[in-house]
């Protein structure tokens, strides 16, 4: 069999280290499918493009390396968009590969042609197109590189058709790659350093950036040296083993009560791999008004792109930690201290269960009976919010979310790359009615390969928080809210050869929980949830961090 | 923050879809650009992209920040505040009527424009200025009757051969 450009595909594919990716075939990938026959590379097939997206997407968040995608050209490739969107925001290493047309059809309109560079420009690092066989090595290369370097992404390669079945000449071509900015000196640390130890209320606030910095156990000990409190964002949360004293939860619209209100009452943020998304920061002009703040980032774009900063370093996350363990030592800051065990003590009494009521109360049932490492991967909607509550993160990479997109219907297919990431630990999924209903066809994936995941359905017959805001916001007028009861979903599960059962509203759990625990393929449990059980408390549009409302 | 005209000079490898990219990041920060001249540079493989946008300081380190982000971008030079020499073309089709004949060539002399097409009732003027003075000359003749106009936002080079 003579070499083609598909097979210097799967070379590369192989020396990056890839062992799994994600995809759909059409006519234009079929040189690529036809050689992945023979490679040492897995491709799972999924059954909806969007879905092969995601889970490459969690197959990376879950291992730390570049997930790879594929899809044919046309609507297999426009599929990817929203997949590629959500690995966008969170900052995710992707590779997505897309067959495209014969170039000698290219711009013709010709069948299932589109201009998937054009539409995926704004939504990835950076997208290109292979026109000549002699670059597919060297492209190949600069899309792992470039997914991986800096602050990650995805970056997507469309290859004609042509272009995949050429036989290869041997005349591999480079092809040119800009330089990445230099890294900032570290005397901007020692300013921040000396800032932070001249301060007496200050605050740490973890982003993202720590878990894709693979720099959790720095971190960690950071805030262990040197005493100082912590906040997370959603994408921050698990970055450090929840549970100790340092930890006061996380800021936000649905954050903690005390989390919100000590960030508002600091007087130093060291931001760590955060961009202070509005959805954490509330309205910007009333955020932490006595706080200076410092921001370390990799991404010079993201400093200062929200709000104002007084101090900022540009670089790797790890490197700076290193620095200012060296640079911060631990002091006594009795006074705030007391403060924060104080608001601790109120919150807690205000928040009760975490304020997520019976779904929480399963939730933390849920963990108890799985092992210390099990990962969970909430979807969109109240659910979202209810298992970053009340899941104590008890090891890193436990808690797989999309917070900067907030794509409903992720958490299914990207529970399939976790768990082919991570086939050791257990994998749970939480979602609502309306998120699992977007990729339900996944069922037959996860059937297909027999994946062990426990999949749980937090079924209110509604758009949960779209009522919760309705009702909170818009004089409780439920327009276009209502999902119904018309579905079966355990029969649905049963019909994609997945076991399942129903708990009934208010009913014990364990039995459930337990056969789901000992199932040895996967199992679906749907929990039926009272429509009026919201999320509390929550902070109103318009209103800051510490305006959080508890009730109607 | 004072809202100006900020004028960056971007190098970028010659590619398909640079120019899209860039415009985008514009877009999808909700600014407008002003105008945008491109043409390769004496290396056949890069081009020299001029834009001006009017925009406070901030913004504009948000955006050059943006763009040194894109992978087809060499440099991104603000100059706004860098001595260079920046130039615009304009071309104005001007009505002329008898009665004011000799104050239009007047003026085409002492603007410094050149006349590069002419008849009884019509000339084109073609004027190399910076964009000030293009717009004043614009201001100057439009009252005679400007029937057509064309101009292609400003280029510029630095003053220094180290500029960029």
């Amino acid at each position: 069999m003579k070499t083609i450009g598909a097979d210097i595909v799967l070379q590369v594919l192989e020396e990056e280290g890839v062992e799994a990716i994600f995809g759909y075939p059409g006519a234009n990938t079929l040189p690529l499918n036809d050689r992945l026959a023979d490679s040492p590379i897995r491709h799972y097939l999924m059954r909806h493009e969007q879905a092969a997206a995601h889970a490459a997407d969690g197959y990376a968040r879950v291992t730390g390396k570049t997930g790879v995608c594929l899809a044919t050209s046309g609507p297999g490739a426009t599929n990817l968009v929203t997949g590629i969107a959500t690995a966008y925001m969170d900052s995710t290493p992707l590779v997505a590969i897309t067959a495209q047309v014969n170039s000698e059809l290219w711009g013709r309109d010709a069948f299932q042609e589109t201009d998937i560079i054009g539409i995926t420009m704004p939504i990835t690092k950076h997208s290109f197109m292979v026109r000549d066989p002699e670059q597919i090595a060297s492209s190949l290369r600069s899309a792992f590189r470039l997914a991986r370097s800096g602050r990650p992404g995805p970056v997507l390669l469309d290859i004609p058709r042509d272009i995949l079945g050429t036989p290869d000449s041997g005349n591999e071509r480079s092809i040119p790659e800009n330089t990445p900015l230099p890294y900032e000196n570290g005397e901007a640390l020692v300013r921040i350093a000396e800032a932070l130890n001249r301060s007496e209320r200050p605050i740490i606030l973890i982003g993202g950036g720590i878990k894709l910095g693979d720099a959790c156990d720095l971190a960690t000990a950071f805030v262990k040296k040197t005493g100082i409190p912590f906040v997370s964002t959603m994408m921050g949360i698990g970055s450090i083993i929840s549970g100790n004293g340092y930890d006061l939860g996380f800021i936000g619209t649905h954050g903690n009560q005390l989390a919100n209100s000590m960030i508002h009452q600091s007087d130093f943020i060291l931001a760590l791999g955060s961009r202070f998304t509005e959805r954490s920061t509330s309205v910007i002009a009333k955020f932490a008004p006595l706080a200076s703040v410092a921001q370390i980032d990799i991404d010079p774009t993201s400093i200062g792109k929200n709000i104002k900063v007084d101090f900022q370093w540009i670089g790797d996350i790890k490197d700076a930690l290193v620095a200012l363990s060296e640079l911060v030592p631990p002091r006594d800051r009795s006074q705030w201290e007391t403060r924060i065990n104080e608001e601790r003590a109120l919150s807690a009494a205000k928040e009760g269960d975490d304020g997520c009521g019976e779904a929480g109360l399963l939730i933390r049932k849920i963990q108890a009976a799985l092992p210390r490492d099990a990962i969970v991967i909430p979807d969109v909607g109240l659910n979202q919010i209810w298992t970053v509550r009340s899941w104590q993160c008890r090891s890193p990479r436990s808690l797989i979310t999309t917070g900067g997109m907030g794509t409903m219907g992720f958490s299914l297919p990207a529970a399939i790359g976790v768990k082919i990431g991570a086939p050791e630990r257990e994998v749970v999924t939480v979602s609502g009615d309306g998120g699992f209903l977007m990729n339900i066809q996944e069922l037959a994936t996860i059937s297909s390969y027999c994946l062990p995941l426990k999949i749980v359905v937090l079924n209110n017959g509604h758009l949960g928080m779209i009522r919760q805001m309705q009702d909170l916001f818009f004089e409780a007028r439920f327009t276009n809210c209502a999902l119904g009861d018309t579905v079966d979903l355990v029969a649905v599960a049963r019909g994609f050869g997945i076991p399942a059962e129903r708990i009934p509203v208010h009913g014990n759990p364990d039995a459930a929980i337990a056969r789901m625990k000992e199932a040895k393929g996967p199992y679906l449990v749907e929990a039926v949830i009272d429509q009026d059980t919201y999320v509390y408390p929550i902070i109103p549009p318009g209103k800051s961090n510490v305006e959080m409302i508890s009730g109607k | 923050m004072a809202v100006q005209e900020h004028i960056i000079s971007l190098l970028v490898n010659n590619q398909p879809g640079v120019l899209s990219r860039i415009a985008g990041v514009f877009s999808s920060k909700g600014y407008n650009i002003r105008s945008l001249c491109v043409a390769e540079t004496t290396n056949p493989d890069v081009s020299r992209i001029t834009l001006t946008s009017r925009a406070d300081r901030d913004f504009t380190d948000k955006i050059k920040k943006q763009l040194d982000r894109l992978v087809d971008i060499v440099s991104v030079t603000d100059l706004t505040d860098i001595p260079s020499v920046k130039r615009e073309l304009m071309i104005i089709g001007l009505r002329i009527k008898e009665e004011n004949r000799r104050e239009i060539l007047r003026a085409i002399d002492l603007f410094g424009c050149k006349i590069v097409a002419m008849d009884e009732d019509y000339l084109i003027l073609e004027v190399t200025a910076n964009t000030d003075k293009t717009a004043a000359i614009l201001k100057f003749f439009e009252p005679f009757g400007v029937e057509e106009m064309n101009r292609t936002g400003a280029i510029a080079v630095f003053r220094q051969p180290s500029g960029r």
